[in-house]
């Protein structure tokens, strides 16, 4: 996935090689696949619920603290580029359960391309009136983007980001599972 | 901590106010949800009645009152006068690079008010007995007591302009972290010193134990950029911290 390259190339937005941009759970290898499934059933587009495999958190968390030091941006790069090709998750569109929030109803779908997110939209969300409307339209890209980032980093908040939510959280989590990822 | 299972409760929630959508985290060992979810409407009203006083969209609120030379400070509410007296020790303690009243229209202490606002949720939260904490306003956080069995939140930090790039994660216990930039809402940062947009940085991110200072010190350094890292070698910011992404050059930087 792009991202994944970008990040373990360290080369995002050319911000690059000088940041200490690994992010913590990116620290080794498998961190990339930590939170995914690797090896199992590949079926495209079979948004059959797969028994999700063990907690995935506890091959992408491995002392946060630690891996706060970057790699060698070199290192990164080789990294990368053998194992985000060699990913090979699931595949498909899989569509998450409706989470009732106090603005209404959220519902996430995701597209997975080899056990990574390589997209993810709102089915539902709330627009029962023009300010939600407003909110919503803006949220949603930025959770998008969000979801995205979580797929592959075990955070638990974002700064500088504009809004996360629950009811989006909720559902791409019955969605990830799904697809066998969480 | 114990290895033990633990019943723990846990509750999101999300609060529609000062112009977006605030996301608290919060659980507890100790009480269960329904004590959770009192904590979180007591905060709800607070956050509502924080709005009435401090938002700079409301002509009625104090503050709007206060710029329009209406009210006298001295008149206000003590919470006024306490963020007053909070963004002045904020402007010495920056040299400057954070001035609330170097804003069009007068006074406008939103550079700081969402962090000491949450500082003050989180009090109310933990009164109801929660004792894992996270507050999240738009992008700046307010933690406590870690994620969960002592563990660390574990907050990313958004690429200035890639918004899908997490750029930066800290892990922290108990704090708040707060970034600016100029690519939220704009650039909506302006120099004191000249008047202009700042073009110090593209992203500053600022850790300590206040989150209103934290809010106030990120802003000064978008202004600053790396002209402000002098700034954390002042005994009184000793438990501050920052990451800044340049305006060019396409580097970060930490003054420690």
């Amino acid at each position: 996935m792009k991202r994944a390259l970008l990040i373990a190339g360290g080369t995002i937005g050319g911000l690059g090689a000088v940041l200490s941009i690994t992010p913590p759970h990116f620290g080794s290898s498998t961190g990339i696949a930590g939170g995914i499934k690797t090896s199992g059933s590949t079926t495209p587009t079979t948004p059959t619920a797969t028994t999700p495999t063990a907690a995935p958190t506890q091959s992408a968390a491995p002392t946060p603290a630690k891996t706060k030091k970057a790699k060698p941006a070199a290192t990164n790069k080789a990294t990368a580029a053998t194992t985000a090709p060699a990913a090979s998750g699931a595949s498909g569109t899989f569509t998450g359960a409706t989470s009732n929030t106090q603005f209404g109803p959220v519902q996430v779908q995701i597209t997975v391309s080899n056990g990574k997110i390589t997209a993810a939209k709102a089915l539902q969300f709330p627009n029962r009136d023009f300010r939600s409307q407003s909110i919503s339209s803006q949220a949603i890209p930025y959770l998008v983007q969000e979801t995205i980032a979580a797929s592959s980093s075990n955070i638990q908040g974002v700064g500088g980001a504009s809004y996360t939510s629950q009811g989006w959280y909720d559902s791409l989590v019955s969605a990830l599972a799904k697809a066998g990822m969480k | 901590m114990t290895d033990l299972p633990t019943k723990r409760a846990r509750v999101r929630a999300e609060i529609e106010t000062w112009g977006t959508i605030l996301y608290l985290d919060v659980a507890s060992e100790s009480v269960g949800e329904s004590e959770l979810n009192v904590g979180i409407e007591e905060c709800r009203k607070y956050f509502y009645f924080i709005d009435d006083v401090f938002s700079t969209y409301k002509a009625e609120s104090e503050v709007s009152r206060l710029r329009a030379g209406k009210l006298n400070l001295s008149d206000s509410h003590p919470d006024l006068r306490e963020v007053w007296a909070a963004c002045e020790y904020a402007k010495a303690v920056s040299d400057g690079f954070f001035d609330p009243w170097c804003v069009e229209g007068g006074f406008d202490p939103s550079g700081y008010v969402k962090g000491w606002a949450a500082d003050k949720a989180i009090a109310i939260l933990k009164s109801h007995g929660a004792q894992n904490i996270q507050i999240n306003c738009a992008g700046d956080l307010s933690l406590a007591g870690g994620f969960e069995n002592g563990k660390p939140w574990n907050i990313g930090i958004r690429h200035p302009e890639e918004k899908h790039t997490i750029v930066k994660v800290f892990d922290i216990m108990d704090g708040a972290i707060a970034t600016s930039g100029t690519y939220e809402r704009g650039a909506h940062i302006k120099d004191p010193h000249t008047g202009l947009i700042a073009l110090g940085a593209r992203s500053a991110t600022v850790y300590g134990p206040d989150g209103g200072l934290a809010d106030a010190l990120a802003t000064a350094l978008v202004v600053a950029g790396r002209d402000g890292a002098y700034l954390f070698m002042k005994p009184e910011l000793a438990e501050y911290n920052c990451w800044v992404i340049d305006r060019h050059g396409d580097q970060a930087w930490s003054p420690r």
